[in-house]
């Protein structure tokens, strides 16, 4: 039968049951990878191109464990696996777990994958920020082996990243340092499920009264999900008051590169992209005001 | 184009199914006649093709047909067992919870997974529940009020106990 929402033109459909068979298969050019499916099956812009589709599905990676200093989140782990682990809600005040619960409506939770999210590349996506702002790692594996890397360098630009012909088997976060780490996440969006107008997650860790470590990194203000470390600088040493956050939102403000679209224009994003890097900033400081806490809808 | 056989369980009875590489598990369903299932974005956007695939609600639109090879699907003609409805259709009907009733399917089917997690729900909860599920006809009140008045029959069918 022909298709009816999409026409999808696919010669062939491989269910793999190896990681290694599953690299074997995507190293040809027109196939493309499977998972959750709420990305490739509805934007044709994963379509180009693609004759066949290798499902990653019955590969075994729908874990979530923590182990040896890492939480291993494995390509299968859905956003409503991601938001409802007991670790991962424990994590820097649950900054991923929270940006996973708002990705898209319930259905869509239940079927997309965190991996997928990263996979896909879009700026506008919800967990990338918070997967920056925990230092995660991305695990490729290819024809010619397994390369981690650190998600900072993976984008690209707009459904671009480093991945060639590769498979995200997994994402890690170290936990080594992640004591005492304090987050925050903030989404400014039409609805909690609607696609973000701007995001933002924050990580600080603090010592006695002054802050020692910091990330930031904002979603759809730039070609790519952006950690801004020149206010992840700024923010070292600094008490966590208002006034350092406003002088970290004059300097995020100036780093973003917002576009205009049908959901916002470039101006309010620049606007915005300070208020939500404020409140995420505030969430992590224990200075969230009225409003601006995470409410679980 | 290449054909392939998948092997699954649809409302409870075992099927086999000829399917295309590229068919969604929503053209699928309709090709095999189960057509309760509502095409109506095809973008995952509106969950009116809400079925669901081993206990957990998932949208058939944005889903190969071979994903669900060898696993469990409920549709919307599944739920009613021996003529007699469900009690969420039934709640549906009571309170007149559909105007043109094409996103109805896909209501019923979010509202059913969710009750089974969180049988007694309050009314900020069964909202964010069916926060995905879009009406174009705008009524959103009373699906509300049908499934919080769905929960409370469920409740009372068990604590009567399965009737003879």
């Amino acid at each position: 039968m022909k298709g009816i929402v999409c026409m999808l033109k696919i010669a062939a459909y491989h269910s793999p049951t190896t990681l290694a068979e599953a690299a074997a298969l995507l190293a040809e050019v027109s196939r493309t990878i499977i998972a959750g499916g709420t990305d490739l099956l509805v934007n044709p812009r994963f379509m180009v191109g693609v004759g066949e589709i290798v499902d990653i599905g019955r590969l075994g990676l729908n874990f979530l464990v923590e182990e040896q200093g890492w939480l291993r989140i494995g390509a299968g782990a859905t956003m409503r696996t991601v938001a409802q682990h007991a670790r991962v809600q424990g994590l820097a005040n649950g900054i991923l777990a929270r940006s996973a619960a708002v990705c898209g409506s319930p259905n869509i939770r239940n079927m997309a994958t965190l991996a997928g999210n990263v996979a896909s590349a879009l700026p506008s996506a919800d967990t990338p920020p918070a997967l920056l702002a925990l230092n995660a790692q991305v695990v490729l594996v290819g024809i010619h082996g397994e390369r981690l890397v650190p998600l900072d360098s993976f984008f690209v630009g707009p459904a671009r990243s480093v991945r060639e012909r590769e498979i995200i088997s997994e994402l890690r976060i170290p936990l080594a340092s992640s004591d005492g780490l304090r987050g925050g996440f903030y989404k400014i969006g039409r609805t909690t499920e609607d696609i973000s107008i701007v995001n933002a997650a924050a990580t600080l860790l603090m010592k006695d009264g002054r802050i020692t470590a910091a990330r930031l990194a904002l979603g759809a203000v730039a070609p790519i999900p952006l950690r801004v470390v020149r206010a992840e600088v700024a923010l070292i040493g600094q008490p966590a008051i208002e006034e350092t956050f406003r002088q970290v939102a004059e300097i995020v403000r100036d780093e973003v590169r917002p576009i205009n679209d049908q959901r916002a224009s470039a101006a309010y994003r620049r606007s915005m992209s300070g208020v939500a890097v404020t409140r995420a900033l505030r969430q992590a400081a224990g200075l969230a005001q009225p409003g601006e806490e995470w409410r679980h809808a | 184009m290449p054909e392939l056989d998948i092997a699954l369980r649809v409302n409870g009875r075992a099927v086999k199914w000829r399917i295309e590489p590229g068919d969604t598990l929503l053209e699928a369903l309709h090709a095999h006649y189960l057509r309760g299932t509502k095409l109506i974005c095809g973008t995952g956007d509106c969950c009116g093709c809400g079925v669901i695939l081993d206990g957990i609600s998932i949208n058939a639109c944005c889903m190969l047909a071979a994903q669900a090879d060898d696993r469990e699907l409920l549709t919307i003609e599944g739920l009613a067992e021996d003529g007699k409805l469900h009690p969420i259709q039934e709640a549906f009907a009571e309170e007149g919870a559909a105007q043109c009733g094409f996103c109805t399917p896909g209501f019923i089917m979010r509202a059913y997974a969710f009750l089974r997690e969180q049988p007694r729900p309050t009314e900020a909860e069964v909202r964010a529940a069916l926060a995905g599920n879009i009406c174009r006809c705008t009524g959103y009140v009373k699906p509300v009020a049908a499934v919080l008045r769905a929960a409370e029959m469920m409740q009372v069918e068990q604590e009567k106990g399965p009737h003879e």
